[in-house]
């Protein structure tokens, strides 16, 4: 039996949320489930190219406990996710459009698989799972 | 001959350690086993899930003082 795909749409810039993504993007990618991540608003401004950690990420309580602790960052789970699994990443066509943006430039290197529009991802996500966070 | 090799992940936080077997089973050959030392509370249960997941073999697992040793047999 195949497994369905998962998919997670990621809106939200704020660290924990961030942190979680890539924990379920990740782990389930190891686990010979296909991912795939569509990063949209604020969450994409995280992923900006050439930020340190302290400027990528903003948060609160256990923001400030990934800071501090021996915690996976987030864009090199995300990373390791699709070095050791299935997994794309897509970047918002809109928010690439109002933020003057592309993927190969402005965006964390070899992270992002391309631009993606809405409509394409909530299609492809009808053969899977869907996921917000 | 089959190997064993020893990771040493005490002090990461999860899914670190489960990420650090799956790197050091990928470069590893079938049979050879990966002892993994976690001191995160979820590795006891999380590894051995997905060893059942993706078809991989624990051989051990055991409690020490603050750690759990996990030893996965790479098995394709």
């Amino acid at each position: 039996m195949s497994v369905k795909p998962l998919y997670i749409m990621l809106c939200s810039g704020e660290h924990e949320k961030v942190q979680l993504a890539a924990m379920i993007a990740s782990v389930a990618a190891v686990s010979d489930r296909p991912v795939e991540v569509f990063v949209t608003m604020n969450a994409l401004l995280p992923f900006e190219r050439g930020l340190s950690a302290e400027q990528r990420y903003q948060g609160g309580h256990f923001h400030e406990l990934f800071m501090t602790k021996n915690v996976p960052d987030a864009i090199e789970l995300f990373s390791q996710g699709k070095m050791l699994g299935e997994m794309k990443m897509w970047a918002c066509s809109l928010v690439l459009d109002l933020k003057h943006w592309d993927c190969d430039t402005h965006l964390a290197e070899d992270l992002f698989d391309g631009p993606m529009g809405l409509a394409k991802f909530l299609a492809d996500a009808e053969s899977g799972e869907l996921i917000s966070i | 001959m089959a190997e064993r090799q020893k990771i040493d992940a005490r002090g990461a936080f999860c899914p670190g350690p489960l990420m650090e077997l799956i790197a050091a089973l990928k470069l590893a050959a079938v049979g050879d086993e990966v002892d993994l030392w976690s001191s995160d509370k979820g590795s006891a249960s999380d590894i051995p899930a997905w060893c059942a997941k993706v078809g991989h073999a624990v051989v051990e697992s055991s409690e020490h003082d603050g750690y759990w040793s996990v030893v996965v047999r790479k098995a394709k």
